[in-house]
């Protein structure tokens, strides 16, 4: 280093800020979440909605046609053909509209979720009313989650109130459901029944649990809670892999195994149950496990 | 000697917190070790408010500390753990916070006590086994503490002699004479047979005191002992404090022995109040050390900081032995952090470490031997400031630009030259030059969207990299 004097520390003023002029880093655009593209509308979906709507379409078309048909042989036919396309077709559409409000529901869960992770208190006392509206055991709480002064103490509120009763009624669901798969195995005479069994009480399950958490889901409602609940069963199941595996271990020590036979496997399924129990209920928490 | 019952109480506690880590909840202890304004209480907003943002859950936490391999996907939640029953102040990272955000803005005021924050943090455990195991628990405990407490630790091993005698010498050189002449001529004239005077203790330690403070406040000095006389924490003035270094004439008088008796009573009172509590036992360090701010308060005060971090680090125990693993001592990994990097412009950071890394090199070389991983960084836990550039003899050079908190004005300023290593005599020659303080950045006043910094991820993968 040279012995000349460095050049020496200097401010150099400008121009007013501003009382409430902060210096901008971008830092909001810079740290958001990195946010999975949409894939749109998915191949499978697009076909479904493609043979929904032919299907429909041509057919509301051909009982129109029919019903003007029917007008023309005699005015009491045709009302009566009316009336009967009127019921058939507002069947299908009030299960449309089922089916999108019990989305819609699941929808409230993540909206409620999102509201909690922004730190925006009204919007998630807002979702959590909404949300526990139609669960009986919500019911007593609601008053306490109207007057909630903060966020902490909502999301408290929630844990300890609606939530720890939920889960609670979800295991006795998952505790039935597997007594009932175990039994069904117990007795089935094909392994290949088995799997059946096991998977149609685990569907029913879900829809169960869901029905608990005040949702009544469709055929898409339940496919988008299947969904979440692999998803949430991925932490879910960890906690459960020591009790799962020591079942097995028992179930295939060679004595026990003697003693139930073919009931081991059945065993293990019907553990599995509870564990999907806990699995679907961790979808429709309102507050993700934290 | 350790003491044998304290030995076994941190074996007990040990081994029960080896047991919870091993069912996936782990403790690790930050202590956060800085001279006074080395910027701690920033530093702990900083870190508090930005893990807590990228911890808000998966698919939703913010991408606040990119270097952080834990952040990317693995930590799952980061949350303050509520208050329970604990007797000492909560780290209030969210009134710090606010007073960023709030018009106008407030840096923290210089801390007076202790208070302490611990942050849970649930991971997703990494690995192929990793997927089928529940997710880990790390409890990060975080502490602030008044700095000028840290050079008590120096004290604890020596005696009321030697401190007298090691302070009286220091206190006769450079730029200490001046400001110290009234209390040393006190002291001096103090007989072999002082009576044990309430005024002439009073005296002294007034004027012991009046030294203190103006060595810290206009000087720039750090090495300032005790640390409670120049900011008593909550407990204020009490007769404990009263006492002063006294030339070795005067040690066997009446007064010596009063003297003697409460620098004692001290000690006693500082172990418990804030030894114990906070630096008996902790596995991570991070060094804060206004690199800038001693470089340009004169060659004395950079001397003086690099003399007391060597003599606080010497009390440390780093390293991990059996004994320490046993009893949870010794530091396993430490950072330098050269604060206030954003002071700087990006040309010189690099510098910036380089020059602390020289500055501390006693201490790291000690941390070095005993095995623990020591790293250095250039870290600005709020970036305050822009690159820009500044004219000088016509020609460009780099500098930084933000707005200066007392008058609202925007400003370019240039550092100056930030040399590399400890400078040679021409650079004091420069006149003193206290950095302007800047306006904070804008920031949510819930901290929610984190806050911005400069190389708090790196320092945070070197220091917590490896238990998260």
């Amino acid at each position: 280093m040279s012995e000349t004097a460095p050049r020496p520390p200097r401010i150099l003023l400008e121009e007013e800020a501003g009382a409430a002029v902060r210096l901008d880093h971008g830092w909001e655009e810079g740290t958001a979440p990195v946010a999975l593209p949409s894939a749109g509308i998915s191949t499978l979906s697009l076909l479904a909605i493609g043979v929904a709507t032919l299907i429909l379409g041509f057919a509301a078309l051909a009982a129109a046609n029919y019903v003007a048909e029917q007008f023309a042989r005699s005015a009491p036919l045709g009302w009566l053909t009316l009336a009967i396309a009127l019921g058939g077709f507002g069947a299908i559409l009030w299960a449309v509209v089922r089916e999108f409000g019990a989305l819609f529901r699941l929808r409230t869960v993540d909206a409620a979720r999102a509201a909690f992770a922004r730190g925006d208190l009204e919007a998630a006392r807002a979702r959590c009313l909404e949300w526990a509206a139609p669960i009986p055991i919500a019911e007593p709480f609601l008053p306490a989650l109207r007057e909630a002064p903060d966020l902490p103490a909502l999301r408290a509120l929630l844990e300890s109130g609606p939530l720890a009763a939920l889960e609670e009624e979800s295991r006795a669901l998952g505790r039935l459901a597997a007594v009932q798969g175990f039994a069904a195995t117990a007795i089935s005479p094909a392994p290949a029944l088995d799997a059946l069994v096991i998977g149609w009480r685990g569907l029913r399950l879900v829809r169960q649990v869901a029905a608990l958490h005040g949702m009544r889901p469709g055929i898409a409602a339940t496919a988008s809670l299947l969904r979440r609940t692999a998803f949430d069963a991925a932490t879910v199941a960890a906690t459960e892999v020591a009790t799962d595996t020591a079942v097995r271990a028992i179930v295939s020590n060679p004595l026990v195994g003697h003693v139930v036979g073919e009931a081991a496997t059945g065993a293990v399924a019907a553990r599995r149950l509870i564990t999907l129990a806990r699995a679907a209920a961790a979808a429709c928490r309102i507050l993700p496990r934290g | 000697m350790p003491d044998p019952l304290r030995l076994i109480a941190d074996v007990a506690t040990r081994s029960g917190e080896a047991a919870l880590a091993l069912a996936g909840r782990e403790r690790v202890r930050l202590a956060v070790t800085g001279l006074s304004r080395a910027g701690k209480t920033v530093f702990l907003t900083s870190l508090v408010a930005n893990l807590v943002a990228a911890g808000q859950g998966v698919g939703i936490g913010r991408r606040t500390l990119p270097g952080l391999a834990a952040t990317d996907g693995r930590l799952r939640a980061a949350r303050a753990i509520p208050p329970g029953v604990e007797a000492t102040p909560r780290f209030d990272a969210e009134a710090h916070l606010a007073a960023l955000a709030a018009d106008p803005p407030r840096w923290p005021a210089r801390t007076e006590d202790l208070s302490t924050l611990s942050l849970a943090l649930t991971l997703r455990r990494s690995g192929f086994y990793g997927q089928v195991l529940p997710d880990r628990e790390v409890t990060l405990d975080l502490l602030d503490y008044p700095g000028e407490w840290l050079l008590d630790l120096p004290m604890f091993g020596q005696g009321f002699g030697e401190w007298s005698d090691e302070t009286l010498a220091r206190l006769g050189r450079g730029l200490r004479a001046a400001p110290a002449a009234e209390f040393l001529a006190f002291a001096k004239a103090l007989p072999p047979t002082a009576p044990a005077e309430d005024s002439l203790a009073r005296r002294g330690h007034a004027l012991y005191r009046r030294f203190l403070l103006t060595a810290r406040d206009e000087l720039g000095l750090r090495f300032l002992q005790p640390g409670r006389f120049l900011n008593p924490g909550p407990g204020g003035d009490a007769p404990v404090l009263w006492f002063f270094p006294m030339p070795e004439a005067a040690r066997s008088s009446p007064l010596g022995e009063l003297m003697e008796r409460r620098h004692e009573a001290y000690l006693r009172d500082q172990r418990d109040r804030f030894l114990d509590p906070v630096f008996r036992r902790f596995d991570r360090q991070v060094v804060l050390v206004d690199v800038l701010g001693a470089l340009h308060a004169g060659r004395e005060a950079f001397e003086d900081t690099a003399e007391a971090l060597a003599a606080i680090s010497a009390t440390l125990r780093y390293g991990r032995g059996w004994l320490d693993l046993l009893t949870g001592g010794g530091i396993a990994r430490v950072a330098f952090a050269a604060t206030k990097a954003d002071h700087v412009p990006e040309v010189s950071r690099d510098s910036l470490a380089s020059l602390l890394s020289d500055l501390v090199d006693a201490p790291r070389r000690r941390a070095e031997l005993a095995g623990a991983a020591v790293t250095v960084h250039p870290v600005a836990s709020i970036r305050c400031t822009e690159e820009a550039t500044a004219l000088h003899e016509g020609r460009p050079s780099p500098a930084v630009r933000g707005i200066l908190l007392e008058n609202g004005r925007w400003a370019t300023v240039d550092p100056g030259l930030v040399p590399a290593r400890r400078p040679p005599e021409s650079f004091w020659n420069a006149a003193y030059f206290e950095m302007p303080v800047f306006r904070p950045p804008g920031l949510e006043a819930n901290g929610r969207g984190g806050v911005p910094h400069l190389g708090l991820d790196s320092l945070l993968q070197a220091l917590l990299g490896d238990a998260l």
